[in-house]
């Protein structure tokens, strides 16, 4: 991993497109602001970790006969 | 920031075999860049977001009005240009269904599928009020018989 120094204000740029920069610190957090395209998403790591595996398994290469059986919706979906 | 309110009734008019382009793919599976939403009647209220190229690879889909009828899905203001969303009613949303051998079926509420009906282009999205909502949201069971 390639570790850079900053100080707070200043900023990193990736791939002349992506630039990271260290807002503020309170204590061991690290506010960051990020700029960057539209077609570069960005994510807390822990959340995209998380939905990732859960789209893993999900996806299904069996459709199921049947499906889960939900309650019927309070209000009336279908008239 | 933009929320999307219950569009359960419009998913009903899409067709029953749509396809999506997913720019940016699903999280995980950025590499699958396009799918087929699909909905019969005899599976309603669920949907199928299937591989074009692979018809046994799916998603199981369902609105979250289904699960939670105040469902508040906040998409960030990056989220709603990236998908040309002008007003809350351009968006439909589905969130996947994980069925689970042996145990509840759950939903993800926290990352859903946001597409914008009239280019039918999407994204999941990690909603701005992710921490309200959970990856594994158990489906209610049908306890009336």
């Amino acid at each position: 991993m390639l570790i850079l120094s900053r100080r707070v204000g200043e900023s990193l740029v990736i791939d002349g497109r992506i630039r990271v920069k260290v807002v503020r610190t309170e204590g061991d957090v690290v506010k960051i602001g990020i700029e960057a395209p539209a077609d570069v998403p960005v994510h807390r790591e822990e959340v995209y970790d998380e939905i990732q595996r859960n789209n893993r398994d999900a996806l299904t290469n069996a459709r199921p006969a049947t499906l889960p059986k939900l309650p019927r919706p309070a209000k009336s979906a279908k008239p | 920031m933009m929320t999307v309110a219950d569009n359960s009734a419009t998913i009903a008019e899409t067709q029953a075999e749509t396809p999506v382009s997913f720019p940016l793919g699903l999280l995980g599976f950025e590499a699958y860049k396009h799918f087929v939403l699909i909905h019969s009647p005899e599976e309603e209220p669920f949907g199928w977001l299937q591989v074009p190229e692979d018809s046994r690879l799916a998603f199981l889909v369902l609105s979250p009005f289904c699960v939670v009828p105040d469902y508040q899905a906040e998409i960030s203001e990056e989220d709603a240009r990236f998908l040309g969303l002008k007003s809350p009613g351009d968006a439909l949303i589905y969130n996947i269904v994980t069925l689970r051998p042996g145990a509840p079926a759950t939903i993800n509420l926290k990352g859903p599928i946001v597409i914008n009906r009239e280019t039918m282009v999407g994204r999941q999205v990690v909603l701005v009020n992710a921490a309200a909502y959970a990856v594994q949201h158990p489906l209610p069971a049908d306890d009336s018989n």
